[in-house]
């Protein structure tokens, strides 16, 4: 990026600050300090021509000022060509034939609200506490397939499965099919459109949207407990949604249940192993250490970089102008590395203070998942603390996403640790355990049905 | 010293109820916070502070 300051005045001057900025890019991921702390000094928020044109807000300030304007920011993604033609959440948009309503992440309220308040009851801190056990038990088998080899894949054997079958269960998809969401999931986020293997991972896209429109088909018909329930019998603003608005927001929920936490958890795996005595410490001091410690990995890494907008109305905000349609970047990432709020912001301390992040977003659409990232990070980064106490992580392996500019994610992270011993049965058949207590307990009602945790008789 | 949560602003991000969990309670609906009562205890000034401080949508304001 380089920025050409007060260089251009094409529009009375609003766009001042115009830079060449492409988070789409290797460059943007290679340097992302360096341009961060670019824009920060020079324009916190700036125009690039990139994509169509674009704001970016990478300033701390900025970037809350932005989020917190609601009345003039839209999440709409209008497919239909029914309201005002705006494009979600995405910049640039997907192509034409693939693009699709994001769920209530690319909706506005009133919609977006009546959808949140039909799931929150699944997701609050009260809801997900309810589903430790059972996170364990996952951990539990997925590590017993590897532990007494003594060589792990942290991103294939553990951070993509937990997620996966955490998502799936409070579903009340079959858990069993959770390697049918798996691939996709992951590989539609690091696939370049021009890659040889888009083809592979569009037909792998293609089985997951059918095995969901089976579920929603299968739960229409005979109520099963879980989010896909709810969903199907929701009360949106007086509608009851159809299938494919309902496929929007089942991707959204996988989307936003599976990548992510994927990705928080293998860079934390992968830095505590570069920094050996910061592991031994986290493990020891863990019931003072573990809560701080995740926000600063959270505000660190940055998993979900940032969000777009559209302004809907000709405004003034955080000093600059802007117009009805124009496209914004709000970028959690770099409003996460600002040291007028985040001292020393390059540098991860586990015990910060004043760790404001906006990792989850800011304002009404703060990711509704937030409580399961944080319990299912902290039940698989203990359990490997635990049980793999000397893990390393090997550099020439670990494979991270090429560009940062959906998810900040690794595909692999291989790691090798000293052998130790099964607890266990083997993974498939905990899932088939699991499964059972899923419908004998009902552990997918929501906590305003069901308050008590899971019981796991083992 | 008194602390309130302003329902308008907090979106659940729940970092208060980390830092001060006897000040701070969460909806189990939404986790949205409300607090438990608004005279803050002196031995739970510090983490008050904190939780004010760690709140990404500022919403947690002190009167003293």
């Amino acid at each position: 990026m380089t920025t050409e300051e007060a260089a251009v005045d094409d529009d009375g001057g609003r766009k001042h600050h115009l830079v060449h900025f492409d988070r789409h890019t290797p460059d943007y991921r290679d340097r992302f300090e360096d341009i961060t702390h670019e824009l920060h000094g020079q324009c916190p928020i700036a125009w690039t021509e990139a994509h169509g044109g674009h704001w970016v807000a990478s300033g701390n300030r900025e970037v809350f000022e932005l989020a917190r304007s609601a009345e003039f920011l839209s999440n709409d993604h209008d497919v239909k060509g029914e309201r005002r033609g705006y494009k979600g959440i995405s910049i640039p948009p997907p192509p034409r034939a693939r693009e699709a309503q994001g769920g209530f992440l690319e909706m506005d309220p009133p919609d977006q609200r009546h959808y949140r308040q039909t799931l929150n009851p699944y997701l609050s801190p009260a809801a997900i506490q309810r589903w430790v056990p059972f996170v364990d038990e996952v951990v539990r088998a997925s590590i017993d397939e590897k532990i007494e080899s003594g060589y792990i894949d942290f991103v294939d054997d553990l951070a993509n499965i937990v997620p996966a079958v955490l998502t799936l269960a409070m579903m009340g998809i079959p858990l069993e099919h959770w390697t049918i969401y798996n691939e996709p999931a992951h590989a539609s986020v690091y696939t370049p459109p021009n890659s040889p293997d888009i083809q592979r991972v569009l037909d792998l896209s293609r089985k997951m949207g059918m095995d969901l429109m089976a579920q929603l088909a299968e739960i229409r018909k005979n109520p099963r407990p879980g989010l896909v329930d709810a969903l199907v019998r929701a009360d949106i603003n007086g509608r009851n949604p159809d299938d494919g608005e309902l496929l929007g927001v089942c991707a959204l929920l996988i989307g936003g249940g599976f990548d992510t936490t994927t990705a928080l958890t293998a860079h934390s795996l992968e830095w505590l192993s570069q920094h050996p005595e910061e592991r031994t410490r986290l493990s020891r001091e863990r019931k003072t250490l573990l809560d701080s410690a995740t926000e600063e990995f959270l505000r660190f890494y940055t998993p979900a970089p940032g969000d777009g907008r559209t302004i809907t109305a000709d405004c003034e905000i955080a000093g600059t102008q802007f117009k009805e349609g124009e496209r914004l970047w709000l970028s959690w990432a770099m409003a996460n590395r600002d040291p007028s709020v985040f001292p020393d912001p390059d540098r991860i301390d586990m015990e910060r203070k004043g760790n404001r992040h906006s990792s989850f977003g800011l304002g009404i659409h703060r990711c509704i998942g937030s409580n399961v990232a944080r319990t299912v990070f902290k039940r698989m980064v203990t359990a490997v603390l635990d049980r793999m106490p000397d893990y390393e992580c090997d550099p020439e392996g670990a494979v991270h996403y090429e560009t940062i500019g959906v998810i900040q994610g690794m595909r692999h992270l291989p790691a090798t640790f000293t052998p130790g011993k099964r607890l266990g049965a083997g993974l498939d058949e905990t899932l088939a355990e699991l499964q059972k207590l899923c419908d004998e307990q009902r552990l997918a009602e929501p906590v305003t049905v069901r308050k008590s945790t899971a019981r796991i008789d083992t | 010293m008194k602390v309130r949560v302003d329902p308008e602003r907090c979106q659940g991000h729940t970092l208060c109820a980390m830092r001060a969990p006897d000040t701070f309670e969460l909806s189990e609906i939404d986790g949205h916070s409300s607090v438990v009562a608004e005279e803050v205890p002196a031995d739970q000034e510090a983490d008050v502070r904190e939780a004010v401080l760690s709140c990404p949508e500022r919403a947690i304001s002190l009167i003293s």
